[in-house]
């Protein structure tokens, strides 16, 4: 079988078309989601059309990286709704875990034949099929325009049909998404089944007693856990789960690098990669074949000067993941390129110390999170990766409806400009569309003519 | 009442071996779309807008869970080189085949270092509806497609082929000419294939549809020899994506019923069989989609019609793998409005599954 990535590109959906009828069969038949299994319907290397048939219409105007590695992630990203189920008819539990990003997960797939999912990420489906259909769903259940994207997940609760009925769902408030806290009260008024995690701000001076409070909480977890699998969590079985998260991480981690410093990658499949780390889309064993295939594309690449994205393109930082894929594609259109994120998903990226009991382990790695912590540590967490890569402006976008976004967004352009001399541009990603919305195209333009026009100055 | 699940939710489940809360609703409502709303037939198939509206004010009207772009099976002999003239109030009808003989359509073909079948139907676009087709992909597409799957109706390389030679040539060929019908399969099959492609691009899902191959025209071993595997490489392509591929045959599928799976359909559309027989001797294997009688939505009452499409529905619901509600042929354009109502209200009372309320 003989297949060759073509020269790294960043392509349109037709053109991805034009890829795939090269592509043998034999490589589409190679890749199966929840291995070792190899069922016919596990099969996951198709092209951004196969899933535009089925309503994500958004792929018909994003563009994407051209490498074999690139499209199976595109493909496994894209049938997790399908792979859930099919999870739930191999006899596998469906955990929901929802609102902390990251740690919850970490537990759930530390038991044996469990599936973690984060209903939250359904927020991306209004988006990625360019339909009210969800959150017109969730505005029937009493939440509206009032509220952040990420209401979608309640549509889809009520729905049944983007994932299986969990067998448990796990909710976590306190240092969460105020607006998302709302989506899960009334998930638990719907299901009538929530099992609540408390997670807490980060207080300086603090941190040992909040640790011990965290701890308390997942064990209620890993027993809620237990009752449901009728399985103990041994030390030992913790402590797997947690090296398969690292493990997870650390690819993620050198993906990030690559991507941000030498622009291998494009930042809709680096921003993918980031938020792998959540659930891993339901399929750790997958998702880290992938990762590894993904990492190995990036360095030959960077081995052979074969760069996606042109190096001499401007430098942005982004803060806040922009709901709507597109924004992505539109700055990377524009000359210019990610070279550091902060998408509130910090405590599901950093690595979890192995040499501490493991509950401990993930308490303190949730605890530094960006989302357990004030705005102004989330606007040092971007600072400290743009420094480091030389970014040249900020965008901050938030999420039109998202109560903490209106505050939180402004605190952190304040404490970046005091702290750092670069500009900023903030905008509210608007709700899901065909394209970009006039208003924020021309303000992006305009902000990268204005950092143009700064290197021109400075050169 | 609105439901819970859109169509293409509903459909969603059903291929992933979900039970949705209804069995999916489908009476081919195609060039019925035209008559529905009023337009004149040419205008509907020469027109991808047009072709589009009369669908989406046709799904409006009956809330049906598939929009279904097609008019006839002629597209595609059509944009390979046969000719059709287009009456105002009738669909495309065949005026000449492209090639008398077989063995006309076997020299040229040979001739031709590459016949390309894709070189063709670039060569032609200008003069087929190929654009009208797309064009009404397109425009369904962006008004519902996060609704609705757009189904687009793809004629079999069985059916291309015979309207590309004389009707006669090509049956006596089924009898004594068979390697030259196989040489003009294998090209028909190239030209569905690039054509499904441009399809696909445009965000329909391909069904494939052989209506010339059904019993009553050929034999099973004749299906088995010519139809089955033309039908079956198409198949495979679109199985290359991933798509849930759904064969219809129309008139009677008896003989050949058991056959059908082996193309490797996922969904199995028949017309004109009982719907029990089918069942047992498929249902296992495939999904099916069937089967009211479309004599009998045209002519029988409103009353008669309830219950036939209740007892078919309870029947299809038996279906281990999942059922479709479906006529077993296109509507027919004469179709009164109040008995597509019928077939609908029923479908919906009694297709329904346990599913949850919220």
């Amino acid at each position: 079988m003989s297949y060759q990535d073509p020269q790294p590109a960043r392509i349109t959906f037709e053109q991805w078309d034009e890829l795939f009828a090269r592509i043998p069969d034999e490589l589409i038949d190679r890749f199966h989601y929840f291995p070792p299994n190899s069922f016919s319907w596990s099969k996951y290397l198709f092209p951004p059309q196969t899933f535009a048939i089925y309503g994500a219409r958004h792929l018909r105007r994003l563009k994407f990286d051209n490498s074999l590695a690139s499209l199976r992630l595109w493909g496994f990203v894209n049938n997790e709704s399908e792979r859930l189920f099919r999870a739930r008819q191999m006899g596998k539990r469906v955990i929901a875990v929802m609102g902390d990003l990251g740690p919850l997960a970490v537990i759930v797939n530390s038991f044996p034949d469990c599936i973690p999912f984060y209903p939250d990420c359904w927020w991306w489906t209004p988006f990625a099929m360019e339909s009210k259909v969800l959150l017109d769903a969730a505005a029937s259940l009493g939440i509206g325009e009032a509220t952040c994207f990420s209401r979608a997940a309640l549509g889809a609760f009520a729905k049944h049909s983007y994932f299986p009925d969990p067998d448990l769902i796990l909710a976590a408030t306190g240092a969460s998404c105020d607006d998302y806290s709302g989506v899960e009260s009334l998930v638990a008024k719907l299901t009538g089944r929530v099992k609540w995690v408390e997670t807490p701000l980060r207080l300086s001076g603090q941190n040992e007693q909040l640790i011990r409070f965290l701890v308390a909480e997942y064990h209620r977890v890993v027993s809620a856990l237990e009752d449901l699998t009728g399985t103990r969590l041994t030390g030992t079985m913790l402590k797997d789960g947690i090296r398969r998260a690292n493990r997870v991480r650390h690819l993620t981690s050198r993906l990030r690098q690559l991507a941000y410093q030498h622009g291998v990658l494009p930042a809709l499949e680096t921003m993918m990669v980031e938020f792998g780390c959540l659930h891993y889309y339901s399929d750790i064993t997958e998702w880290t074949a992938i990762l590894e295939h993904l990492l190995s594309t990036a360095e030959f690449r960077l081995k052979n000067g074969l760069l996606v994205l042109n190096p001499e393109s401007l430098r942005i930082a982004w803060l806040t993941p922009p709901a709507d894929p597109l924004l992505l594609c539109f700055v990377e259109d524009h000359n210019a390129r990610l070279v550091a994120t902060e998408y509130v998903i910090n405590q599901a990226l950093s690595i979890i110390d192995e040499s501490l009991p493991g509950l401990a382990g993930i308490a303190r790695t949730t605890l530094a999170g960006s989302l357990n912590g004030t705005s102004a540590q989330r606007a040092e967490l971007l600072i400290t990766q743009a420094r480091t890569n030389q970014a040249e402006g900020v965008i901050v976008s938030g999420i039109l409806g998202g109560s903490h976004c209106a505050m939180e967004s402004k605190l952190i352009a304040q404490h970046i400009k005091q702290r750092h001399n670069i500009p900023i541009l903030e905008f509210d990603v608007a709700p899901p569309a065909k394209e970009v919305d006039r208003q924020t195209r021309t303000r992006i333009e305009a902000f990268l003519e204005v950092l143009r026009s700064r290197r021109c100055q400075k050169s | 009442m609105s439901e819970i699940l859109t169509p293409r939710e509903r459909f969603g489940l059903l291929v992933i071996d979900e039970v949705p809360d209804r069995v999916p609703l489908f009476p081919l409502l195609t060039s019925y779309a035209a008559t529905y709303s009023g337009v004149p037939l040419r205008d509907y198939y020469t027109t991808g807008e047009t072709m589009a509206r009369c669908q989406l004010q046709a799904r409006e009207f009956l809330q049906t869970d598939f929009i279904s772009i097609f008019s006839e099976v002629g597209i595609l002999a059509e944009a390979l080189g046969s000719e059709f003239i287009y009456p105002e109030d009738d669909l495309p009808i065949l005026s000449r085949p492209r090639w008398r003989t077989l063995q006309e359509a076997s020299d040229h073909l040979q001739k031709c270092s590459n016949p390309d079948p894709s070189s063709a139907i670039r060569h032609f676009p200008g003069q087929t509806r190929f654009r009208v087709y797309l064009k009404a992909i397109d425009y369904a597409y962006e008004a519902i497609g996060d609704r609705v799957p757009i189904l687009a109706y793809i004629p079999a390389p069985f059916t291309t082929a015979q309207q590309l030679v004389e009707p006669e040539a090509f049956l006596l060929g089924l009898l004594d000419s068979p390697e030259l019908i196989l040489q003009l399969l294998k090209y028909t099959t190239e030209a569905a294939i690039s054509f499904s492609r441009l399809v696909i691009r445009a965000g329909a899902l391909p069904i494939l549809v052989d209506p010339l191959a059904s019993g009553s025209v050929l034999s099973p071993e004749q299906y088995q020899q010519f139809a089955l595997p033309s039908e079956k490489m198409v198949i495979d392509y679109w199985h290359r994506y991933d798509l849930d591929v759904v064969l219809h045959i129309c008139g009677d599928t008896t003989g050949i019923i058991s056959l059908m799976p082996a193309t490797g359909a996922d969904l199995v559309s028949v017309d004109k069989i009982d719907l029990e027989q089918a069942l047992t001797a498929v249902g296992e294997q495939v999904r099916l989609i069937g089967n009211f009688d479309t004599s009998d939505l045209w002519l029988a009452t409103p009353a008669v019609i309830e219950e036939q499409v209740e007892k078919m529905v309870l029947s299809g619901k038996g279906c281990p793998r999942g059922y479709v509600a479906a006529t077993g042929c296109e509507v027919p354009l004469a179709t009164p409005r109040e008995n597509l109502m019928a077939f609908v209200r029923a479908v919906k009372r009694a297709g329904g599954y346990d599913y949850p309320k919220h």
